[in-house]
């Protein structure tokens, strides 16, 4: 290979790597708990989704309570249902009824029209839970699943007061995602002429650099398909705006809600209201039980109800194929009620159009939800895989740099750099496994308990290893710890809830089940990594802890 | 191990080759993708660009680092933009 490309590679991969690489390892830790996220809550909450079936949704029960409280006439309503059909979010629109509008703003303060919830007359947008009937917050629903979700992407960030027009967190997650895809692009080149041999080598009875070498190169590219998948998934779900707003300045007008729903991401297709109230009330059931029959692999992913009761209201209903029988495709079918007619179908299992393609490219793979818990599963590894390739990665970067010809200043920056991002990094996995612990004792954890215990306790721990400086200690006890934790997980769940894993299986709750499996997986992987590195440790302590410190390793007898 | 400093290019130089693969970079993968409107449907170029958009502006970045000089990429970037442009400008007129 050209040698000076090579060392451009390097550079330029060994830079872009060291700036993200405590952020995406906290992406990547908590995005494989991600694909987790409606198994998390359902464990949380105690309340398994799996026996729920998405027939017994009841909307017009919904629909009945909201007319009741707030005269639908005339509105837009729409469902966001949830992956696990028994949440659904519900965004209700202000009447195009000016009767009935005035009469809303009457109740209500005068304020501006536009824009979703506040401002919009008396708009409302509300979680609901056909389980319970119950309609709530996004606080009061907010539980592990939604944090760690939300994590996964730096929201919590956002509450950092930088303003520049986009939420600093999502922002800080964008970037590293896009220098993420480009370190990707570079170690690959950076390695194709060895690709092949290197893939065979592992030499872990060697020097630990050419363990971690051995290991960032082989899981890297045995990860490569997996992590250039997510670069650039995760740049498109979380700043697409990038590409979004100059297309539609340029090929939409400027109207990116034009673009959004060109794309099917969006139905903003207004009917002319027309005060003639239809005698009857419309029933939504008939409806989604008129398209279970038509599309019977697919399950119902958005509900738009656009002028209620009106002569002029209209019924569009987005379906999305099973993954068994799909992996691509959108269904879309709307309905007149006051003709009883349909007025445009497009089935989901038959007429993926090539936009459907790419889409179902970008958010399924993304997403891991197109085969179910094998893929899950494997999506897991191989995510905790990419966590494995960072800690490798940055131990490298620090090895590499600890030689008598660096400085002795520059050696000590290096070193302390490498202990900050260890320290954040692997305290995750103790600080993950508590805060599971912390919230199943507590069955009224809300969003301030889960940020208390789960921030308070990773700063406390990060410190504790920060100050103790041992990249090694750091690696060993919170491998002990959070193998400990992980395997208390399903002790906890079992003894406060009565649901063992047995139990849980056996009822059918295959999502509480998941859960407890997954970490009891955990727990079982980090004590024998633990164990290992324990006997590699007494069998040769001096050489090769060069780098951490002399009294390194405490035996425990 | 670090990257042997002499095939390493200047502070200033490096400045420019990050602005240039980045800045312009974002825009030539931008305007090419604009262009190619004339060629294929639109919302299907808009659709693709999700995942060709990114991949071509992290390899032009990194092409910006492999030119020996930051100026001449620049000067490659900004002529490609005004191509790209410029055809999708007059081809829309």
């Amino acid at each position: 290979m050209n040698i000076r490309n090579y060392n451009i590679y390097f550079n330029t991969h060994t830079i872009s790597g060291i700036i993200i690489c405590a952020i995406l390892y906290v992406i990547f830790f908590a995005g494989s708990f991600s694909f987790f996220k409606d198994e998390i809550s359902a464990w949380q909450k105690n309340r398994s989704a799996h026996t729920h079936q998405a027939a017994a949704n009841d909307y017009d029960f919904l629909l009945d309570s909201l007319h009741a409280a707030h005269n639908l006439l005339g509105r837009d309503i729409t469902f966001y249902i949830q992956d696990n059909n028994v949440q659904t979010y519900v965004n209700m629109g202000a009447s195009q009824d000016t009767t009935v509008k005035k009469k809303a703003a009457a109740q209500l303060k005068p304020e501006g029209r536009r824009g979703r919830g506040r401002g919009n007359g008396d708009a409302a947008y509300f979680q609901y839970d056909f389980q319970r009937k119950q309609p709530a917050s996004y606080a009061e629903s907010y539980d592990m699943g939604e944090f760690l979700y939300r994590l996964h992407f730096l929201a919590q960030l956002n509450q950092v007061p930088i303003r520049i027009g986009t939420p600093f967190g999502y922002l800080v997650a964008g970037i590293v995602s896009f220098l993420f895809l480009f370190a990707l692009i570079t170690g690959l080149l950076l390695h194709w002429d060895k690709i092949v041999s290197n893939f065979f080598t592992f030499r872990p009875w060697n020097k630990w650099k050419t363990v971690w070498t051995d290991m960032h190169t082989a899981l890297g590219v045995i990860g490569f398909p997996f992590q250039l998948m997510y670069a650039v998934t995760g740049v498109v779900l979380i700043v697409n705006s990038v590409l979004i707003l100059p297309f539609s300045k340029f090929l939409y007008d400027g109207d990116s809600e034009k673009l959004y729903t060109e794309l099917g991401y969006n139905d903003d297709t207004t009917y002319e209201y027309r005060y003639q109230p239809l005698p009857d009330r419309v029933a939504l059931n008939p409806y989604l039980k008129q398209v279970a029959d038509r599309w019977p692999d697919s399950h119902v992913s958005r509900i738009y109800i656009k002028n209620y009761g009106d002569e002029s209201m209209h019924i569009a209903i987005d379906a999305v194929p099973n993954f068994s029988r799909n992996f691509a495709g959108a269904g879309k079918i709307v309905f007149h009620p006051a003709t009883q007619s349909i007025v445009h179908e497009k089935s989901p299992v038959t007429s993926a159009s090539y936009v459907d393609r790419v889409k179902a490219l970008v958010y399924r793979l993304h997403f891991g939800d197109f085969g179910g818990y094998p893929v899950k599963i494997s999506f897991f590894v191989l995510g905790i895989m990419g966590c494995l390739v960072i800690i490798s990665g940055i131990l490298i970067w620090l090895v590499a740099r600890d030689k008598k010809s660096i400085p002795a200043h520059k050696r000590k920056f290096n070193f302390w750099a490498a202990n900050v991002f260890v320290a954040i990094c692997l305290t995750m996995l103790p600080v993950t496994a508590l805060t599971f612990i912390a919230i199943k004792l507590n069955p009224a954890a809300d969003q301030a308990f889960i940020y208390r215990v789960y921030f308070y306790s990773w700063l406390a721990l990060s410190v504790f290893y920060i100050a103790r400086h041992k990249l090694h200690v750091t690696n060993r006890e919170t491998l002990l710890t959070g193998g400990l934790l992980a395997l208390c997980v399903p002790l906890v769940n079992g003894i406060q809830t009565g649901k063992w894993m047995w139990n849980a299986q056996r009822m059918g709750a295959m999502d509480i089940f998941v859960v407890d499996f997954l970490w009891l997986s955990v727990g079982v992987v980090s004590l024998i990594a633990f164990y290992r590195i324990r006997l590699d440790g007494k069998k040769a302590s001096k050489p090769k802890q060069k780098v951490t410190a002399k009294k390194g390793v405490v035996p425990i007898a | 191990m670090p990257a042997n400093k002499k095939y390493l290019s200047s502070p200033w130089q490096r400045f420019l080759k990050i602005t240039a693969g980045f800045v312009g970079g974002y825009f030539v993968m931008l305007s090419l993708h604009l262009l190619l409107t004339h060629v294929f449907d639109q919302k299907k170029v808009v659709v693709t660009a999700f995942i060709t958009g990114y991949i071509l502006w992290a390899v032009l970045l990194l092409v910006a680092f492999l030119c020996k000089s930051g100026w001449k990429i620049s000067g490659i970037y900004l002529a490609l933009i005004v191509i790209f442009y410029g055809a999708y400008y007059l081809l829309n007129n």
